[in-house]
This record gives structure tokens, C-alpha cells and sequence, in this order.
């Protein structure tokens, strides 16, 4: 198997392969999904939250963070690698603003975070950061961004993407339902994250995230109530879906 | 010197140079004779007990030979087992004939002299209404499904493992199951491991029909997408008419997924 070529970071395999960054990406697959779509005007982050423990805070368990005013990310995988990447981009996002005194593009600090996860992948001694990040904002020529990141350091745009548990099953359903329809206004674009999520998420509404950006506005976290209205929406949604087929088919 | 498929290396000379682990350690690895006899011991105590429904009293004959049946259906992992309860043991009424402890020295409890009271190993049911499923039929006649679970990455193939549909179902019968099966076969390097293997082998040999249904998923964990793809199943013949409420099926799987959330703090 593997085993010969998979212990130190920096030994490529004979036929090519980097087993340990292969492997960082399995570990971010344990951690629970994350979908991110960009709207044509907002752009949505939706998660789905571990459930807490009786005696924990819920505030300090937090799958989306804000890395400045107008950007925020979300991520699956090693919580304590993603605190130490988030504290190193919120660093950055600060000098940078200081330096050139301009916020940090979305493109900028997407290229940041990827390129410290690929210096760990070619450091030895040092093993890949474990986790996928989504991170979303809007530039200041007002287009929404939505970028994904991974355990390698390659970083892409993407319209809509998931990361986390079950990531494939909601890739596929943003896949076939992510029209230009579906996102034409905010509501939509939010009710298409919650939907995708729901695909996956065990226990519907309760166990789910979500956070918005508007151009010029900064980042808004849902309540468990205003989430719980567009589930109940959209459940609504989908019995007249149902009844109308049910009609058409007699 | 094994064939290598896909281009994953046996036992090739290591390029990266020498490694530490390799090296003799003299002190720490060679077995002493107490090592041994202690090692003995233990074995000796491993136990399987097979005890009775609801009494627990320990059932001196063989469970096939009291409740002899026609379809036999065994369930491995927490997702094969949600997959049970929610589709199949919820339509109908199922009683528990048995169950089997065990102990082992890999087991956690120190106690050896009683198994635990608490932790079956296996929970044998029969469906009380009808009398196919567990009836009195010779067992030559008796049909064998097993369901269980891999992680994918175990999962031999050419293509990339981010290009696998995962879950997905793969089967593996033996030579006298004649029936269609609901999913491709399992293809070479694969292999079956463990108790499904040895399930598989003891049905091969007694020219008992048997099919094993592999789900390779990324989430070992009790998941609703690798439960459901388990689903295919239902239209074998081997489990065809046991499942007959699919949407309660569906909800009470979703209660048995916020019953068993694990809490983990390294994952998020």
C-alpha cells in the first residue's frame, strides 16, 4: 500500500502523489458541510452546526467567521488548524488595510490563506493545515466573490460549492438547481443554500447555520428563527410542488 | 513482489532513504516466554456465549436449528444496522429470538468471568407475522443477505477517489445465488474483510446462496446519505415485501440520527 510514501510531507510517491495532503483531504471530509453561493447581489453562507454539548457554549463553537467588514469565511475540518488560519488572515487583513490603507480584496486573502496551507505542504516537518475554507464578501467594485480553498493551497472561484461531510451529495444538488432563477433575488439565493443543506443535514432546521453578505452592508448571522421561517417556507414550497405533480399525474 | 494495481507500491525499496522505524530495537521487540504464556492465557478465556430472547438464559443448540429459516439477514456497522432498523424492522413486528456476547482480550471490560450484562455483540430477531421469514425449511434452502459498510478510501481503482460517486453499493454473492442483484459486483483487487468475508466463505463452501452488499462511504459514522444508499437493496429478492413504509422508515431514521450525535471537538 501506501505506507512507504505517505509519512513525510515532502517524499513524492513513484507515480506522483502527495499521500499526507491526500489524506488532509480526508480529514476535512469529517468535519459537517458548509455550502457557499453568490448571488447576484448577496452572497450566502450556509452550515450545518455540530450539535453542542449540555455544558458548552454555544458562541465559542462557530463554523463562519468574519475575517473583516466586508469578508467572511466558513470551513470544515481540524477546528484548532482553522483557528490558527483564521488568526493569521484577520492579521493580514489589518496590515494590509494599514499598509495601503485599501481593504483586502476577496481574491487577496484567498491567495493568503492558500499560500501559507501550500508552505505547509512543502515544509519539513510540518503537516498540511486540515481544512477546506469558504470565503465569501464583495470587492469594492461591488461584485460578490465565493472562493474555496483546500488542504493542497489551490484556491478557486466557484458560483455555488460545498465542503464538509456529504459534500458531493450537495455539490450535485446545487449542481442542477443553481439557475440564473434561483439566485435572481436575495431570497432566493438563501433559500437555495438552506435547500442544499437540507439534503444532507439530519435534524432540518434547528441544526443549521447561516450568514449573509450584502454589497455595502456588512456580514448578518440568522437566528434560529428567521432560519426556521425559511425552512418552514420552504417546506410549504415543496407540498405545492407535490400537489401539483400529484394533480398533473391524474 | 506483488502485482501492483493502479500504481500503488508493495514492498519496494524506500527512496526517501532509510527510516528509523525499521531498525531493530532489541530491547522492545523480541517476545519473552512470560510474554507468551500470558498471551496464552488470555486466549484461553475468549468466550462467545449464545443466549436465549428475552430470558438471557444460554441456548445449548445451535439458533438455526430452534428457529430455523429461509432468509437470514445480517447487519455490520452502525450505518447497515440503521439501514435495518428504519426500513425493514419497522414494517411488520420483529421479536428478539437471541443474542451473542462475547469477550475477547481486545474487549474493554476487565471482568472476564461475567460478560457484560448491557452489551450484546449480536441481536438475532424473527418477524412474528410471517412464518417464511423464519419458517420451517430445511437449510438448504436458506438465503443469506449481508449488509455492511467501508470507508472508500479503501476502495481499489484507476479513477481518482474524488471522482467516485460516494456512497455507493457494490455486491458480492456466492456461487449458488442465482438471483439478480441490485448493484455491480464487487471488481478485482477489492476484497471483502472481516465477518462479512468469513460469513461469505462458510456460505461459499456449504453451497449456501448468499450476497453481501458493500456500501463504500466517506462517513463511517451513522449518516442519512450512506443509509440510504442502501436503499437498492430493498428490490432484491431477499429483502423484497419486508419494507413496506418508506416515508416512516425515512422518519424513523432521522430519530435515530439525533438520538446518536457523537460529540467530537477536533472536527468541526
Amino acid at each position: 500500500m501506501a505506507s512507504r510514501y505517505d509519512r513525510a510531507i515532502t517524499v513524492f510517491s513513484p507515480d506522483g502523489h502527495l499521500f499526507q495532503v491526500e489524506y488532509a483531504q480526508e480529514a476535512v471530509k469529517k468535519g459537517s458541510t458548509a455550502v457557499g453561493i453568490r448571488g447576484t447581489n448577496i452572497v450566502v453562507l450556509g452550515v450545518e452546526k455540530k450539535s453542542v454539548a449540555k455544558l458548552q457554549d454555544e458562541r465559542t463553537v462557530r463554523k463562519i467567521c468574519a475575517l473583516d467588514d466586508h469578508v467572511c469565511m466558513a470551513f470544515a475540518g481540524l477546528t484548532a488548524d482553522a483557528r490558527v488560519v483564521i488568526n493569521r488572515a484577520r492579521v493580514e487583513c489589518q496590515s494590509h488595510k494599514l499598509t495601503v490603507e485599501d481593504p483586502v480584496t476577496v481574491e487577496y486573502i484567498t491567495r493568503f490563506i492558500a499560500t501559507l496551507k501550500q508552505k505547509y505542504t512543502q515544509s519539513n516537518g510540518r503537516r498540511p493545515f486540515g481544512i477546506s475554507a469558504l470565503i465569501v464578501g464583495f470587492d469594492d467594485d461591488g461584485i460578490p466573490r465565493l472562493y474555496q480553498t483546500d488542504p493542497s493551497g489551490t484556491y478557486h472561484a466557484w458560483k455555488a460549492n460545498a465542503i464538509g461531510r456529504s459534500a458531493k451529495t450537495v455539490r450535485e444538488f446545487l449542481e442542477k438547481n443553481y439557475t440564473e432563477d434561483a439566485i435572481a433575488n436575495d431570497n432566493e439565493a438563501i433559500k437555495l443554500a438552506i435547500r442544499a443543506l437540507l439534503e444532507v443535514v439530519q435534524s432540518g432546521g434547528k441544526n443549521i447555520e447561516l450568514a449573509i453578505i450584502r454589497r455595502n452592508q456588512p456580514l448578518k448571522m440568522f437566528s434560529a428563527k428567521e432560519i426556521e421561517l425559511q425552512v418552514s417556507e420552504i417546506e410549504k414550497e415543496k407540498e405545492e410542488a407535490e400537489k401539483k405533480k400529484s394533480k398533473k399525474s391524474t | 513482489m506483488a502485482a501492483t494495481f493502479f500504481g500503488e507500491v508493495v514492498k519496494a525499496p524506500c527512496r526517501a532513504g532509510t527510516e528509523e522505524e525499521e531498525e531493530e530495537d532489541d530491547e522492545g521487540r523480541r517476545e519473552t516466554p512470560e510474554d507468551r504464556e500470558v498471551r496464552r492465557q488470555l486466549a484461553k478465556k475468549r468466550e462467545v456465549r449464545l443466549l436465549q430472547g428475552q430470558t438471557k438464559t444460554s441456548l445449548e443448540v445451535p439458533l438455526l436449528e430452534k428457529y430455523p429459516c429461509s432468509k437470514f439477514i445480517i447487519a455490520i456497522g452502525s450505518n447497515a444496522v440503521a439501514f435495518l432498523s428504519s426500513f425493514v424492522m419497522n414494517s411488520g413486528v420483529w421479536e428478539e429470538v437471541g443474542c451473542t456476547k462475547l469477550w475477547n482480550e481486545w474487549c474493554r471490560t476487565t471482568d472476564t468471568v461475567h460478560l457484560s450484562p448491557t452489551e450484546a455483540f449480536c441481536v438475532f430477531y424473527r418477524l412474528k407475522s410471517n412464518p417464511s421469514v423464519f419458517g420451517s425449511c430445511p437449510r438448504k434452502n436458506m438465503q443469506i443477505t449481508i449488509l455492511t459498510c467501508r470507508h472508500i478510501t479503501e476502495y481499489k481503482t484507476p479513477e481518482a477517489p474524488s471522482s467516485l460517486p460516494s456512497p455507493f453499493l457494490k455486491a458480492l454473492k456466492t456461487q449458488t445465488y442465482k438471483d439478480a442483484v441490485c448493484c455491480s459486483l464487487l471488481e478485482q483487487p477489492n476484497i471483502a474483510h472481516d465477518l462479512p468475508a468469513a460469513v461469505l466463505s462458510y456460505c461459499q463452501v456449504w453451497k449456501i446462496p448468499a450476497v453481501l452488499y458493500l456500501c463504500y462511504t466517506d462517513v463511517m459514522q451513522l449518516d442519512l446519505v450512506t443509509v440510504e444508499a442502501f436503499k437498492p437493496a430493498l428490490s432484491s429478492r431477499s429483502l423484497a415485501g419486508l419494507a413496506k413504509n418508506i416515508p416512516q422508515s425515512t422518519e424513523m431514521l432521522k430519530r435515530l440520527m439525533t438520538t446518536s450525535e457523537i460529540q467530537s471537538n477536533i472536527y468541526t
